[in-house]
């Protein structure tokens, strides 16, 4: 009788031991650092929000074992409350990775916490090359795009086939000197000229007088660096004033939000770099659209398209890397190879932690071209990776340690 | 810098100039009148533009009849809202009506952007007007010009309506003295608020001119508004004349600073507008008692 007391004993105890991690198991806490409320809730907010949650329902909602839990917060493109909501998700929250991000200045901010917390941050919303410049860390991702992939897939491609005369309105601001400095090196390298440059001041919404000292330039191309409200009202003035009959608009963003906004005449023959567009042919993005398209009731864009990928790619690595811990899945997510409907290849570039893939051109279609709902862009042009993305050299990362 | 140039900036200066005009105008009789300071105004400018929209989108897709239903519908909902609330808060200090409509601008701001979205909404010139007119030595879009003549217009009258008529008249009274005004036996609450309603009408009208010129979004109103306040401290608070010229003024002010130095364009009237104050406190027609 002792002996099989003390024996089933040893059973529970065994059973114990094997069974225990299941229930011990902490959650992988996934986050989303968006702008629901701010000047981006069309383009990122619900939308990125959705994309990072159907990913993981599509994962399976568990990852090594562990559950994966999701929450979400709004810093409404405020960088003083991007700062704050980062620390309550890293530290309150207890999130392993923060994703999304709209808006640089905001970014930049994440960038630091994910630092000090050592937890990983993956931007994809946002547009700074600082995130894998002067200012990139070990934790930090740059998924999407970046500044230079704008304006040198955009610059190269519009110099070969649009013309070698160009004229820029710049937003006035670090993002749009940004666009400004690489938009001018793109156009020297493929032998273009800089006929002027008007800086205008962010939020303005008169550009009559930068868009008549502009016609007088004659140029082929004009290039607006700026993008929301004022690429809406500098365009709008821009065909006002008639100078689309002589000159051909590249923008540094445009989305379908904002042509749906002003109207597709507005935007009608311009053309814009991205990273992806809902038309793309490559394999899984129809079934990708046709899910998206019957739960949310239009094609996804390509920061919804971006954010699902960079959240499926992140639950690939922490299997691979056989735990979650922030510094392991850093190692599994340095240096990888893929192919899925959003990057198609993609690789992760160890040296500043670059999502790095082709880069498509797109036309904005005229109103009697467009077939059916946001149907708003043509795919004319492919630009390969290593011409869109800067090389490592020139980016002044200096990738430290954990 | 040609002189073409500086002509068309002039000209530039002026359409922007005329919109300023036409939110002054509004914002300087509700201030002049009521003693009313409406924060709500560039907000009442924006739902404008907004009844426009929605009457070409959902209804009669012809800008005319926007142009004048638009307005009317504003005139009538700053009429209501004057005499079901403003009116309760009269007796109370004047910083619980400038809560209000600060409130108020808020509230209508969010509105809009919880119907129509943050990103905006498609309003084009009317095909009528599309394209631009040859002035001889440059090419000038017909529809700013339209602006500029509209605006002329509804100014002429306002001022007509305001110095001719009888109504004018007590209006222009009850804007010196209230009281005295209602002790002749005029009813002056009625008047109150048909004076709020033609403001708000008029700030409605100015948004349907300006929609067609840019980005027609929530917060439309936002960058409009300090600029009229400016103006209407400039012009002279109350003075109708003062909001025209304030408004042309202000209006070439910012063309000017364009031309020279964009980044200072709209700093060069806060400038402009300290200065002025310094030599004369009540602005250009401002009632002297009022504020010497």
């Amino acid at each position: 009788m002792g002996k099989t007391i003390q024996l089933m004993g040893i059973i529970v105890l065994i059973l114990g031991f094997i069974v225990s991690p299941a229930f011990s198991a902490e959650p992988l806490k996934i986050a989303t650092l968006t702008d629901m409320s701010g000047p981006y809730a069309e383009l990122a907010g619900w939308g990125n929000i959705n994309a990072a949650k159907m990913a993981i329902e599509d994962f399976g909602g568990k990852v090594l074992g562990m559950d994966i839990e999701y929450v979400y917060r709004d810093h409404q493109c405020k960088a003083d409350l991007a700062n704050q909501k980062a620390i309550e998700l890293y530290e309150k929250e207890r999130a392993d990775v923060i994703f999304d991000c709209p808006n640089s200045a905001s970014g930049l901010a994440v960038t630091n916490q994910a630092l000090k917390y050592k937890k990983i941050f993956i931007a994809v919303t946002s547009g700074t090359t600082r995130y894998t410049g002067d200012l990139c860390n070990r934790y930090t991702f740059h998924y999407a795009y970046n500044d230079y992939v704008l304006a040198t897939s955009a610059g190269m491609w519009a110099a070969d086939n649009l013309g070698k005369k160009w004229y820029t309105i710049t937003a006035d601001y670090a993002w749009g000197h940004d666009l400004l400095k690489h938009f001018s090196a793109a156009l020297q390298k493929r032998g273009g000229t800089l006929l002027g440059n008007e800086m205008v001041p962010l939020g303005a919404s008169d550009f009559s007088p930068f868009i008549i000292k502009a016609m007088n330039a004659k140029p082929e191309v004009l290039a607006l660096l700026n993008a929301g409200k004022d690429t809406v009202n500098s365009t709008k003035q821009a065909v006002e004033f008639g100078l689309r009959k002589q000159t051909k608009i590249v923008h540094a963003l445009l989305f379908p939000e904002d042509i749906k906004a002003a109207g597709p005449e507005v935007f009608a023959d311009n053309y814009v770099t991205a990273s992806w567009d809902w038309k793309v042919d490559q394999p899984g993005v129809k079934e990708f659209v046709a899910k998206w398209m019957k739960k949310f009731g239009r094609p996804p864009n390509w920061f919804n398209a971006g954010n699902y990928s960079a959240v499926t790619q992140y639950l690939l690595a922490v299997k691979r890397a056989g735990s979650k811990d922030p510094q392991a899945v850093v190692k599994a997510l340095e240096g990888h190879r893929f192919s899925d409907f959003f990057a198609s290849p993609g690789y992760i570039r160890p040296e500043d932690h670059k999502r790095v893939g082709k880069a498509y051109i797109l036309r904005a279609k005229k109103p009697s071209e467009i077939k059916e709902p946001w149907d708003y862009f043509q795919i004319v042009g492919v630009v390969p990776a290593e011409q869109a993305y800067q090389d490592v050299k020139e980016t002044g990362c200096k990738m430290g340690d954990f | 810098m040609n002189i073409q140039f500086v002509i068309m900036q002039l000209f530039n200066g002026l359409i922007m100039g005329s919109i300023y005009v036409l939110l002054s105008l509004g914002l300087t009789i509700i201030f002049g009148m009521l003693g009313i300071i409406n924060f709500a105004h560039g907000a009442f400018y924006m739902f404008g533009a907004f009844v426009a929209y929605t009457i070409m989108a959902y209804l009669i897709p012809n800008f005319w009849v926007a142009l004048i239903v638009g307005p009317i519908v504003m005139a009538i909902f700053g009429a209501a809202c004057e005499a079901f609330i403003l009116r309760r808060l009269y007796n109370l200090p004047p910083l619980y009506v400038m809560l209000f409509t600060f409130g108020l601008m808020l509230v209508l701001q969010d509105f809009i952007r919880m119907i129509y979205g943050a990103a905006g909404v498609p309003f084009r010139t009317p095909s009528s007007l599309d394209g631009s007119i040859n002035l001889g030595f440059m090419f000038y879009p017909k529809y700013r010009i339209f602006l500029i003549i509209i605006t002329s217009m509804c100014s002429l009258g306002v001022w007509l309506f305001l110095s001719k008529t009888k109504l004018g008249a007590i209006i222009r009274a009850g804007t010196d003295n209230s009281i005295m005004v209602d002790a002749l036996g005029i009813n002056i609450s009625k008047i109150f608020t048909l004076v709020f309603g033609m403001g708000i009408g008029l700030a409605g009208l100015a948004g349907v001119l300006a929609a067609p010129l840019q980005n027609v979004s929530h917060l439309m109103g936002v960058d409009f508004l300090v600029d009229c306040f400016v103006v209407v401290v400039v012009g002279g608070m109350g003075s109708i004349s003062g909001s025209i010229v304030g408004g042309l003024i202000v209006g070439e002010i910012i063309a000017f600073g364009v031309m020279v130095w964009p980044p200072m364009a709209h700093t060069l009237i806060y400038i402009f507008m300290a200065a002025f104050l310094l030599i004369r406190p009540r602005g250009l027609f401002g009632r002297e008692a009022f504020h010497e």
